[in-house]
């Protein structure tokens, strides 16, 4: 058949092509064998053919410095120069490396989950109204540490140079978790007869969005400091769940998160063991983020939806409620100074007293 | 034994398309489109939601606007391109539908008017080849 | 002290109890799921078509007045950036993920005459030198938009995700089969690829998702013709299914252009002469002549290097499909009347009457 017929149709516009008589240009073939390594053949192992099996010999070796302000592939050949330039400005390895970052990449995509399908919605059931308009509340607030996420990385996309390919491809799949967290809280927000909750004031979320500077200093606060706190409402949300699809939503976006964090923190101990006054400047910018949440916790909304969730109403958010908030406080500050010691960061001296008082919770 | 073309091939097709979950994933998925099938003179419309093929019916030329696009092939080439998926147990490289449409005179995927409509074809591509591989796994009499 | 006793009890200010959105919100899942478009009820369905949303509020939520003004979006007005069907297409994007790693059959991969093998990492160092084009740019521009757009948004974001994979793949492949990657052509960047420096959202879209996503569709289709076996075959079928829906957000946001701000139909059309210009001769379109990556494909097309002038031919003609296609788009966008008016580069019509 189609035989016939392909070549029919296939000849009949080749036929054409050949009356306009067409110039036929004789190929250079210039580009053949331009290559800095030839004969590589990587073949797929357990997991498939992953991007970190890809770093072999010439393409695995990865520079300090980035020179090229190209899209040029690692390990591609540059040939002739005279190609304007983009502008990348994080062009240093240590600026935003992070070794786990290929297989984050890959484990984002095996471990992928889509809200509308995934997450069993018919489970979710009515709740007292203040428990409703509390869970409304926390699901707001965390679509905005969605959407900061979201904002701060792709603002950072295009600075990040081509030849630290494996963190842009990450942080691809770590801003489409965050669409995706975005979407299922919000989804959450307006499936049980609630609806959103206030915006927050926004104190944490400008200090992450102006802390422009540079990429490591964001990943301190975006990562460290907010992801620990927003990884922490994920683990005790799985807890207090009121039915499968919430614990189904927090436990993704806790896998999710775990990723996130692990390039953050991987990124960060990178970043301080390869530039001498790195973890000086990173301490300087944790405290001034410290004291911006200490103040944003004074604000009632975030506090006390917590505590009405935990408490299952008002009266008990007076009393157990607010005591389980506490506790997971203090459960986040004591994740954010284990991590801050295994980087080398001196926050448990010096950590904001408000959030130190936690620990005694 | 079904005979192509008709409801009842399309329907034994759908059968094994929507409970094989091996036809969802790998590039599949969910896939919101009603398309066509042209054999010869005959149009059979095919109308996908989710993850399933919902409903296959035979229209005439005044329900073709309700199409996205169709699938046009004559029987024999039918024939040849499904016979090709039975003896592979799914389409080679020169039976694909997208080898197909570039391939042959006026491409396989026909518009019914508006490309972004047709460019369907294009985005559902692998689900829409998945649902002809699945023939394969039924009996067919041309 | 007995138990009751020792229970401390806390003041509370519920005040923020009042200032929540609109209550009574009942999404309900159909057999889709919950989707974007289930939730889109009352003033949470409302997309503003200016944005005073300054604080990165969730669209609908309750406004507080001591809210800080982060957001500093430059894309503020609904027609700079709004299509009507991007949550489905995101929801598209989110339900047909794949992964390079897995769902490519790389163990079907067998050694290639060497000419046939350079060509195939040529291209596939050109595309992993394209394709996070599509992954840079629209960063820039979700970070520059209100997330009162959040759909468009979200979209852009699986976009970039796309691309990821994209670059991922043609990496792989150029490593996988005795090659390695070759020379990057430059073709992309700075004011040579256009797509960077746009300045509007609308000139960036109809050059990123129209012509340059079109162009690359369009490879990516042709893929399957100078597929050499099926792990080839799978990866070219599943970036051409990802590009298909990048190329819909471009047609579906010039549409919407055209319906509600014609007014800026005149400076669209400079756009898409530029891009008509590039797609006939530049090197953002792989299958642009005379170039090295045209040669490379002339070469896969052909079966090899001694079979250039048949892979040359094949190409040419596919380049013509490919044209005929981008006319379909623009005319499918609203802007089809360039290609009556005289306006359009006069190449493309010699193409589509073939």
């Amino acid at each position: 058949m189609s035989e016939t017929r392909k070549r029919r149709g296939l000849q009949r516009r080749i036929d054409k092509i050949d009356a306009e008589n067409i110039d036929y240009p004789t190929p250079s073939l210039a580009w053949m064998g331009r290559t800095h390594q030839w004969g590589t053949r990587v073949k797929p192992g357990n997991k498939g053919l992953t991007l970190s099996s890809l770093n072999v010999g010439h393409y695995g070796e990865i520079p300090e410095f980035w020179e090229d302000q190209t899209r040029m592939p690692r390990g591609s050949v540059a040939g002739p120069g005279g190609v304007p330039p983009i502008g990348y400005s994080v062009r240093a390895k240590h600026e935003l490396w992070a070794d786990c970052a290929g297989d984050l990449y890959e484990e984002a995509i095996q471990r992928r989950w889509a809200p509308t399908t995934d997450v069993p919605w018919a489970t979710i059931e009515p709740l007292p109204e203040v428990v409703e308009r509390a869970m409304c509340q926390l699901c707001t607030e965390l679509c905005q540490h969605a959407n900061v996420e979201i904002e701060t990385i792709t603002s950072w996309q295009q600075e990040l140079s081509y030849g630290y390919h494996e963190v842009k491809m990450f942080l691809a799949t770590e801003t489409f978790d965050a669409a995706r967290h975005f979407e299922v809280f919000r989804k959450r927000a307006l499936c049980n007869g609630g609806g959103l909750g206030v915006e927050s004031q926004g104190r944490v979320n400008r200090m992450i969005l102006e802390n422009r500077g540079g990429w490591t200093e964001a990943m301190a606060v975006l990562q460290l400091l907010r992801g620990t706190l927003t990884h922490t409402i994920y683990r005790h949300g799985m807890s207090f769940a009121h039915n499968d699809a919430e614990a189904i939503i927090f436990g993704k976006c806790l896998e999710d998160k775990s990723r996130h964090l692990a390039y953050g923190l991987d990124h960060l101990k990178y970043a301080i063991n390869h530039q001498s006054d790195q973890a000086l400047i990173l301490e300087q910018v944790l405290g001034i983020g410290e004291r911006h949440l200490v103040r944003e916790l004074r604000d009632p909304p975030f506090r006390e939806s917590l505590a009405i969730i935990f408490g299952g109403g008002i009266e008990g958010a007076r009393t157990h409620g607010m005591a389980r908030y506490q506790h997971l406080m203090g459960d986040f500050v004591r994740q954010y100074l284990d991590w801050s010691d295994w980087l080398g960061l001196r926050r448990r001296e010096f950590v904001a007293p408000e959030l130190k008082a936690f620990l005694e919770k | 034994m079904a005979v192509f073309p008709s409801i009842e091939w399309f329907d034994e097709v759908r059968e094994v398309f929507n409970t094989h979950p091996e036809y969802h994933g790998a590039g599949g998925g969910a896939c919101e489109t009603t398309f066509g099938v042209r054999v010869g003179q005959r149009m059979f419309r095919l109308t996908m939601e989710g993850l399933e093929c919902i409903s296959a019916d035979e229209i005439g030329e005044q329900q073709h606007e309700t199409l996205d696009f169709y699938l046009d092939l004559d029987p024999d080439e039918w024939q040849e391109m499904l016979e090709n998926i039975r003896d592979h147990g799914g389409a080679d490289l020169d039976h694909s539908l997208n080898t197909l449409d570039l391939e042959l005179d006026e491409g396989l995927a026909r518009s019914t008017g508006d490309q972004y409509r047709q460019d369907l074809f294009f985005r559902y591509n692998q689900t829409l080849q998945h649902f002809f591989d699945a023939s394969a796994r039924i009996r067919t009499e041309f | 002290m007995n138990a009751a006793e020792s229970v401390e009890t806390f003041d509370l200010d519920l005040g923020w109890l009042d200032q929540m959105g609109e209550w009574g919100t009942r999404a309900e899942p159909g057999k889709q799921g919950l989707t974007l478009a289930d939730i889109q009820l009352g003033s949470y369905g409302d997309v503003p078509a200016h944005s005073d949303n300054l604080t990165g509020r969730p669209r609908g939520a309750g406004k507080r007045a001591d809210g800080f003004r982060v957001g500093g979006y430059e894309v503020r007005d609904k027609q700079d950036i709004w299509l009507d069907n991007a949550a489905m297409i995101y929801e598209e994007a989110v339900n047909r993920q794949w992964s390079s790693a897995t769902d490519v059959p790389w163990e079907t991969i067998r050694p290639l005459p060497d000419d046939v093998e350079q060509a195939q990492c040529e291209l596939a160092t050109l595309l992993t030198e394209v394709e996070f084009v599509a992954g840079d740019v629209p960063a820039r521009w979700v970070a520059a938009t209100t997330p009162d757009y959040f759909e468009p948004r979200m979209t852009l974001l699986a976009q970039i995700m796309d691309e990821s994979r994209h670059m991922d793949v043609f990496r792989k492949r150029a490593l996988a089969n005795g090659g390695g990657l070759l020379q990057r052509t430059g073709g992309t960047a700075g004011v040579v690829g256009s797509i960077d420096m746009s300045r509007d959202f609308t000139e960036m879209s109809s050059r990123l998702h129209i012509s340059g996503e079109g162009a690359v569709l369009s490879i990516f289709r042709m893929g399957e013709l100078m597929a050499y076996n099926e792990a080839e075959k799978i990866a070219y079928r599943l970036c051409a299914q990802d590009e298909a829906r990048h190329v819909a957000f471009g047609v579906m946001h010039l549409r919407y252009i055209a319906d509600t701000a014609p007014e800026r139909k005149e400076e669209i059309h400079c756009y898409l002469d530029e891009s008509e210009r590039a797609l006939l001769a530049g090197q953002q379109n792989p299958a642009a002549q005379q170039t090295p990556v045209s040669e490379a494909l002339a070469i896969l097309l052909g079966g090899g290097k001694d079979q250039f002038d048949d892979g040359y031919r094949k190409l040419l003609a596919i380049r013509r499909r490919q044209v005929k296609e981008y006319m379909q788009r623009v005319k499918s966008a609203g802007f089809g009347e360039r290609f009556e008016n005289g306006r359009a580069n006069p190449e493309l019509k010699t193409y589509a009457q073939l």
